[in-house]
């Protein structure tokens, strides 16, 4: 990103949360501290004093959707230049730790139990990320056809693999209510996807490490001249 | 079990070039080459055909399917 972008993008930031701050400071003072104090919104009715408030609001939710689009402009360029590089992205294998986040998926037994919150659950997810152990490995590696082809292998199979335990898992929890509760059968089911993408992507980092290094004949990448 | 005989090894040590020397021509890894030389490593008709040219014996001179 260009250094005039950064300032650009900092400096509307800036103006936006200081716009926030003096409206709501001006509604605090003016009016009645509407939009900051709890209102009911079904008997809303437009007042001039409004204004500041509405149009920082508007502003800044302009200003978070301009970010959005930047990062989504950010990502496909990545992804293009990732297709046209030579070699892999360099990589710490100390990445792999991320997967440890997975373990914030057993918060969902709590959460659940405390106020009916599933969303913790998702975090299974991140067990997937132990996948850049092996990814961090092949950091830097020239792509040739057998690395490209060890991909396409990896891919496929992490896929099969993940689809089958999804596809098994709805047919057994479709089947009925899990112990005669709905809720529980609901939790299992997407304890099992976040699971299954879990796997999906350990298991495309891991194989492709696998198929690209395994030893021949004993020999793991010697000379063998 | 490889379906194919690769005598790659031998044609590149007549022409003596390393491994290493091979890959770099051909645009390839050296564990590739490597893997091909032990038939472990079916390569595509354009590699085929760049390894051919780089050691300067046909193809099928090079890769015996049976």
């Amino acid at each position: 990103m260009k250094k005039n972008n950064k300032k650009r993008i900092i400096f509307l930031g800036v103006f936006c949360l200081l716009l926030i701050i003096a409206s709501f400071l001006y509604t605090a003072v003016f009016n009645d501290a509407r939009f900051i104090a709890p209102m009911d919104m079904s008997e809303y009715v437009f007042r001039l004093k409004d204004l500041p408030v509405i149009i920082s609001g508007i502003l800044f939710t302009l200003y978070i959707l301009y970010i959005f689009a930047l990062l989504v402009k950010a990502v496909i360029i990545n992804r293009h230049k990732e297709t046209e590089a030579q070699y892999t992205r360099i990589l710490n294998p100390r990445f792999g730790y991320c997967g440890l986040f997975g373990l914030f998926g057993f918060l969902g037994f709590w959460t659940y139990s405390v106020d009916k919150t599933v969303f913790p659950f998702v975090f299974f997810m991140f067990f997937g990320f132990f996948g850049f152990f092996y990814k961090g490995k092949m950091s830097n590696t020239f792509i040739d056809e057998r690395y490209k082809e060890n991909k396409i292998k990896a891919q496929i199979t992490a896929d099969e693999i993940a689809f089958s335990i999804i596809f098994i898992a709805t047919l057994f929890l479709g089947q009925g209510s899990l112990m005669g509760n709905m809720e529980y059968t609901l939790i299992a089911f997407v304890i099992s996807v976040a699971l299954s993408i879990a796997l999906k992507m350990f298991l495309g980092m891991y194989l492709l490490y696998h198929y690209d290094n395994d030893c021949i004949d004993g020999q793991c990448n010697e000379s063998g001249e | 079990m490889p379906d194919f005989e690769c005598r790659l090894k031998k044609y590149r040590q007549m022409k003596d070039l390393t491994q290493e020397q091979l890959a770099v021509q051909a645009g390839v890894r050296r564990e590739t080459i490597m893997r091909l030389e032990k038939a472990q490593y079916n390569p595509s008709l354009k590699l085929a055909v760049d390894i051919s040219r780089i050691v300067g014996v046909p193809i099928e001179e090079i890769f015996i399917f049976k």
